[in-house]
């Protein structure tokens, strides 16, 4: 078997004396779908934080193909892609100007011709000069996804990619995922839309209160549950968890 | 380590400030255009002379210096707090690019800012007065070392500050304060005590006096070293 592209080992994080993520230890294959779902607050943005650089983890180690998040940092950050649960934009620069200066802080030569593909797939070319501020919400968002394609990653975490996106651009949008797979790209996705993850994932995570609860291929855990909608058994374990944590 | 990944974020901190040039070049332009006017040329006429050089000519240096400072403390601290604000740092969060490179980028870009637009206002002054640089050397040097340091300076202040009010403290607080007691505007000689003892610890007015400085080389050499120790100690310390 292949080496997994993502192998967490033993992740605390803590932010003061509270823990957002105990002794977690994972793994991703590559070219899976990897669903990691969890109520809010669960620790689905810290875990992907902490893997891309924007967090560090207080105990344990992260690697990507190998590589130490940490002691490699300028290796697995390329071969990362994320994006991000919260909209950012900066106000300074048009879409195409930021795609442009992202491939750059990625690390490869800025070309003009790569960044208007993007904007083309991401149906942004319309507005590849505007001022970013004026993009609507669900614009914004896939001038998101588009800046996190620049350095074609190996490994890319979407974190609430759906949120505010309308319904034909979300369909839209898991193609251009189920594309991305099928070109060897790894995909870890967070979302609340359970049944998103029962249509794209290969494998779920669930996470509560900064532990995982369970990681099992979808089919097996459909299996296991009669055919039950993945939302059905996903409630059904979280106010279990709640019911132990309670307790 | 890769040279795109700093020359970009180099370049894009550069055009930040380019592409609000009336408020990062122009404005400062103004404001230290007011000044000459006002203290240079209208209060100037009847000040005649201080520690013998003419009143206008006097307020030349520290007006540069204290342009400099203020826009490299600015520069680096409006970008960094702004783009932790909007959430846009984690484009350079999840970069490759390490602690060291990305100071590099930032302060370098905060140096250019302050450089240029110190340039513009001694420009400025020579149309008001003539005043020729004497100590060349000494004037690079100066302008490096207190850009690069206020550069850094604005970083501190963006990791820690909160809200947009927390990054005006330096500006109005420290800064102004010091530049009207730390002898932009006239000799601190003429301070009374305890006013005149205290302003001689102030690092900004003797920058200034360094840039200004036309006559005596020891004198300039004795308060460079003073103010090398004072930043060297305080660094260790
Ligand atoms: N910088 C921080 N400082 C302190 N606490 C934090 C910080 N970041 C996250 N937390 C806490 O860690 C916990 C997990 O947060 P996280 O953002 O990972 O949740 P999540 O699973 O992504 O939730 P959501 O579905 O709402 O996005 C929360 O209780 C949150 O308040
Ligand atoms: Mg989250």
């Amino acid at each position: 078997m292949k080496p997994p592209v993502l192998r967490c080992r033993h992740v605390t994080k803590r932010y003061g004396k509270f823990t957002a993520l105990e002794d977690l230890s994972l793994e991703v294959y590559e070219g899976e779908i990897f669903a990691l779902l969890g109520p809010n607050g669960a620790g689905k943005s810290t875990l992907i934080h902490c893997i891309t650089g924007l967090a560090k983890q207080t105990k344990g180690s992260i690697e990507v193909l190998g590589f130490d998040t940490r002691r490699d940092f300028r290796t697995t950050r390329r071969l990362v892609g994320l994006v991000p649960q919260e909209i950012n934009y900066d106000p300074f620069f048009t879409p195409l100007e930021s795609l442009m200066i992202q491939m750059g802080l990625m690390g490869v030569e800025p070309s003009r011709e790569r960044a208007e593909g993007l904007l083309k797939t991401f149906a942004l070319d319309e507005k590849r000069d505007a001022y970013t501020r004026t993009l609507s919400g669900g614009m914004k968002r896939r001038l998101l996804v588009a800046k996190s394609l620049v350095h074609d990653p190996r490994l890319l975490f979407l974190d609430e990619p759906t949120a505010g996106v309308d319904v034909e651009l979300r369909q839209e949008l898991w193609q251009e995922v189920e594309q991305l797979r099928a070109a060897g790209t790894t995909i870890v996705l967070t979302t609340h839309y359970i049944e998103e993850a029962e249509q794209l994932a290969d494998r779920v995570g669930i996470l509560h209160k900064g532990e995982l609860l369970l990681v099992e291929s979808r089919e097996s855990l459909l299996e296991r549950h009669g055919g039950r909608a993945l939302e059905d058994i996903y409630l059904e374990l979280i106010r279990k968890a709640d019911g132990r944590h309670v307790a | 380590m890769s040279t795109i990944v700093l020359k970009t974020l180099f370049i894009k901190e550069i055009r930040r400030f380019s592409k609000v040039w009336l408020q990062t070049v122009l404005s400062p332009l103004v404001t230290t255009s007011l000044y000459f006017l006002v203290f240079g040329v209208a209060l100037g006429s009847r000040l005649r002379e201080i520690s013998g050089v003419p009143y206008i000519q006097f307020v030349v240096p520290g007006l540069v210096m204290m342009t400099m400072i203020r826009d490299s403390f600015l520069n680096t601290s409006s970008s960094l707090f702004q783009s932790k604000i909007n959430g846009t740092i984690t484009d350079i969060l999840v970069a490759p690019i390490g602690a060291f490179e990305m100071l590099l980028a930032y302060v370098g870009a905060a140096m250019i800012r302050a450089i240029i637009v110190g340039t513009l206002v001694y420009l400025v002054a020579l149309t008001f007065t003539w005043f020729p640089l004497h100590h060349i050397g000494w004037t690079v040097f100066f302008t490096i070392f207190v850009t690069a340091t206020l550069a850094m300076l604005g970083i501190v202040a963006a990791l820690w500050a909160e809200r947009f009010d927390h990054l005006a403290i330096f500006p109005n607080f420290v800064l102004l304060p010091l530049a009207f007691l730390g002898g932009v505007f006239y000799s601190i000689d003429l301070l009374p005590e305890p006013w005149n003892t205290i302003s001689r610890f102030n690092p900004g007015g003797r920058a200034g006096f360094v840039l200004g400085a036309s006559r005596s080389h020891q004198r300039v050499a004795a308060q460079w070293l003073q103010l090398a120790k004072l930043v060297i100690m305080g660094g260790q310390a």
